[in-house]
């Protein structure tokens, strides 16, 4: 069973402009929010939901969680409908909304308290996460409304995860953390995977994507792109390559995985995708003093999904058929 | 209904209710003195023909009688500003409010459904107000006995005028959750209640100040505010029937449309 399915899922917003344009007013039109996604999230695996701002992130995970109704398609949370169960999924589903918004007047450890009550769950894992985001009794017994952002975002993901639920959904998790808490976080990530939980994680920072998760879907104006593990992502992406020489350099040609390739005072420049063996083969005997390969960054492969996008783009605009490259 | 939602509502307006109870029952003390004290002095103002006659009749109530001061003392806007933070400003907040500062989110991602989170919402607010209404009335019993004009009504026909003043602030509680699930933003559901509210209260007292505009207050929910009627054993059972309408109607208006409303995230 996958943790989270969904079927040619669509959401559109607003009505279709009437024929007849009544004077001062501005139809909004229809603004496909999401056009037939079909993923599936397995058990146990950390699921990236990569995009950027209004590429349908949110909207995805608000169709599956039930505060929005699908034009079209159909979704399932733990083996249950979302159209249905949705307040069994909620039962079941640990959920941090991005850019959280909290009940001031309470305290942190009261506001914990209540969430947990209504959730109908004991927080069995309060105690670990607060100590792992360095949340301490003091800080949780001062008011939500004194708290800074990071503090609130700490908050937020103590709350969804302290009921210990097999399922995460997580809206840009890291937002407001500064990067020693990013690092806890990802440390509380692998933990969750460790014990088998799974987490659905959206962002739109690539480094911490790739850091943590097993596979991501790479969604563009409410249409998925692509969806792959993260590590055949990498894989399939060009490194950049930098070589000094001290003498001629060597025939790079024809060498397979070699592309870009530009030779100057004696520097060698060249992307370089797939295996490396035919490569070092080829530059096996050069006079090379300094030899330089970037690792593969998750985002060289988005801003490749992206390249065609329109400058300024935004998901308002109407969806251009987009090639899915999907696996796994 | 969801206890925990419930005790929390009932934990964080325990403080303003007190205060609002305390008001009212201090506002309601005060009707049964003016009329003890000045309630002759008024009426032989009145009968010098220095003020027409219509004139003394403000929204059902007056001060020439102990149940026409209780009457004046409901419809007053005292009354009915006190009334309205849980009616009003309550109810408008309750869900298009949380809903625009996003903590509607975190409440409608636990696992409780829309209709349960309103059913709890609408009898906090029920509570509320029948509590508020309750001490009014104390504090005008109580002060009506230390006075000794308690005689001049029957005291057993008082949870009537109770019940029809929780229909009718319950009817405006209605018709503002309705307006709260419906909006995403507190300004257009607050706006639309307080319209509701002040246009019906300008009608009854235009209409019960000024026989021209009598025609006028069967418009306004204050019309069917019987608090005189009542005491004085002339009420009409067709206002307590269109008050509890109005809430029905009201109540599974929003009870239809918040459950298949989309939520979108907080702007």
């Amino acid at each position: 069973m996958d943790a989270v399915e969904t079927v040619g899922l669509t959401k559109h917003y607003g009505h279709r402009p009437p024929p007849i344009h009544p004077p001062f007013i501005h139809p909004t039109g229809i603004v496909r929010a999401l056009e037939d996604l079909s993923i599936a999230v397995h058990e146990g695996e950390i699921f990236g939901f990569l995009g950027p701002n209004g590429a349908g992130k949110t909207t995805m995970i608000r169709l599956i969680l039930g505060f929005l109704h699908p034009t079209d398609g159909k979704a399932s949370v733990l083996g249950l409908d979302t159209a249905r169960n949705s307040v069994e999924i909620r039962r079941r589903v640990g959920y941090l909304p991005g850019g959280i918004a909290l009940w001031d007047s309470m305290t942190g450890v009261s506001l914990l308290d209540y969430l947990a009550e209504l959730s109908g769950h004991k927080p069995v894992r309060r105690d670990e996460l607060c100590d792992r985001l360095e949340l301490s009794t003091r800080t949780l017994h001062r008011r939500v409304r004194d708290y800074s952002r990071g503090m609130r975002q700490k908050i937020g993901i103590v709350q969804a995860l302290q009921h210990d639920p097999p399922l995460a959904i997580l809206d840009e998790p890291t937002e407001g953390l500064d990067p020693l808490m990013q690092r806890a976080f990802y440390a509380i990530l692998d933990d969750l995977k460790a014990a088998g939980r799974t987490v659905f994680f959206s962002s739109h920072i690539l480094s911490e994507v790739e850091r943590v998760c097993d596979r991501v879907a790479i969604i563009r104006r409410g249409r998925l792109v692509a969806l792959e593990e993260v590590a055949k992502l990498l894989d399939r992406r060009k490194r950049n390559v930098e070589m000094r020489l001290t003498g001629p350099p060597p025939r790079l040609e024809g060498v397979p995985g070699v592309t870009g390739l530009t030779v100057a005072d004696g520097r060698v420049t060249l992307q370089l995708e797939g295996d490396v063996g035919p490569f070092l083969g080829a530059i096996a005997g050069a006079p090379i003093t300094d030899l330089t390969i970037e690792p593969a960054h998750l985002e060289e492969a988005f801003l490749e999904y992206y390249a065609d996008a329109d400058p300024g783009e935004t998901e308002d605009g109407e969806p251009a058929p987009a090639p899915a490259r999907v696996a796994g | 209904m969801n206890l925990s939602l419930l005790g929390r509502t009932w934990r964080s307006n325990a403080f303003r209710l007190a205060i609002i109870c305390l008001a009212l029952a201090g506002w309601g003390s005060m009707l049964p003195i003016i009329y003890s004290q000045f309630g002759a002095a008024f009426r032989e103002f009145v009968d010098s023909g220095l003020i027409p006659e219509a004139m003394t009749n403000f929204g059902g109530g007056d001060v020439f009688s102990l149940a026409g001061s209780i009457a004046l003392g409901f419809v007053h806007p005292i009354a009915i500003i006190l009334l309205s933070v849980f009616a009003v400003g309550f109810t408008t907040n309750a869900f298009a409010g949380e809903r625009q500062r996003g903590t509607l989110e975190i409440l409608l991602a636990r696992p409780i459904s829309r209709r349960r989170a309103y059913i709890t919402i609408l009898v906090s607010v029920l509570g509320f107000l029948a509590i508020a209404l309750a001490a009014y009335l104390v504090g005008t019993t109580v002060s009506a006995r230390v006075f000794n004009v308690i005689g001049e009504i029957d005291t057993s026909l008082l949870p009537l005028v109770w019940l029809n003043g929780l229909l009718l602030f319950g009817s405006f509680a209605a018709i503002a959750l309705a307006a709260s699930v419906t909006f995403d933003r507190l300004a257009p559901a607050l706006g639309i209640t307080l319209a509701i509210l002040l246009v019906g209260y300008f009608f009854e007292i235009l209409g019960s100040l000024w026989p021209d505009a009598e025609f006028l207050q069967p418009y306004s929910l204050f019309h069917y505010l019987q608090t005189r009627d009542i005491l004085t054993g002339k009420a009409d059972p067709f206002g307590f029937g269109l008050l509890a309408t109005i809430t029905v109607i009201a109540i599974v208006y929003a009870l239809v449309v918040f459950p298949r409303r989309d939520i979108a995230a907080p702007s």
